[in-house]
């Protein structure tokens, strides 16, 4: 009976296992290769950014504290983005960012976790209480982008959702202080 | 054998199969094939939907980092 059935052998077993596993070899090299490509000639990453903040006193002073949030546009040109995460809202609740210019966005939580992400883009990330979550991204079209929280916060987590309106460079003028707000449509 | 005795033949899965050892040596060289053909196009079906996604979806989205 088994020399009729030679797929039956553990050699052919073998040989069948190994092929395969030489396959997804193939494909685990191919699909590395390509995340890596991309890192390197695109710049897309996961973003990774640890930096502490002391979450009971973030919006007292410093970099989160509420005169110092929204957009702004420093001496050299980089547009950073400071927002508060927070029990049921985003502060500000609109942001005004630049079409194909890089951004940096800055969040930090002083309550619970709370996450995000961009509508269309692919921003996504999650907030923790006592680190800053930072993303730089480069925002390809003009609009209104949705920004929800993503991670459960509370009882009023669903309600808790900003926008991103992504402007042209000439709708993007910020003012002499470096500052823009959304603009009122 | 009496009447209402029951008989092996009345059930088929009492009955002996004739295996034909050559139509049995024909299956076992084409099924662990169709295994393998049905695994390779199951899993080159997702991977195809991975690139189509990444590609189509996710690099148009922008750098992010």
């Amino acid at each position: 009976m088994a020399d009729l059935h030679p797929e039956m052998h553990e050699r052919w077993i073998l040989r069948t296992e190994l092929l395969w596993s030489f396959g997804v070899g193939i494909l685990i090299a191919a699909i590395l290769s390509m995340i890596v490509l991309t890192a390197v000639t695109m710049g897309v990453n996961p973003p990774s950014n640890v930096e502490r903040i002391d979450p009971k006193t973030l919006h007292l002073s410093g970099e989160f504290s509420e005169h110092n949030l929204g957009t702004t546009v420093g001496a050299d040109g980089s547009v950073t983005v400071r927002a508060v995460a927070t029990q049921f809202m985003f502060v500000p609740r609109c942001i005004a960012v630049p079409a194909k210019r890089r951004v940096t966005l800055r969040f930090a939580s002083p309550d619970v976790l709370h996450g995000l992400l961009i509508t269309g883009t692919n921003v996504n990330t999650m907030v923790v209480p006592g680190y800053v979550a930072q993303v730089h991204t480069e925002f390809t079209r003009t609009g209104d982008l949705l920004m929800p929280c993503h991670e459960y916060c509370g009882l009023g987590h669903s309600e808790m959702w900003a926008t991103v309106q992504v402007l042209s460079e000439d709708q993007f003028k910020p003012g002499p202080d470096g500052r823009i707000s959304c603009a009122q449509r | 054998m009496h009447s209402d005795q029951p008989s092996a033949a009345d059930s088929p899965l009492e009955v002996a199969d004739d295996v034909d050892e050559e139509a049995l040596a024909g299956v076992m060289r084409t099924v662990p094939l169709g295994a393998g053909v049905l695994a390779g196009a199951a899993v080159a079906l997702l991977v195809v939907g991975y690139l189509l996604i990444y590609i189509l979806v996710f690099i148009p989205r922008g750098t992010v980092g």
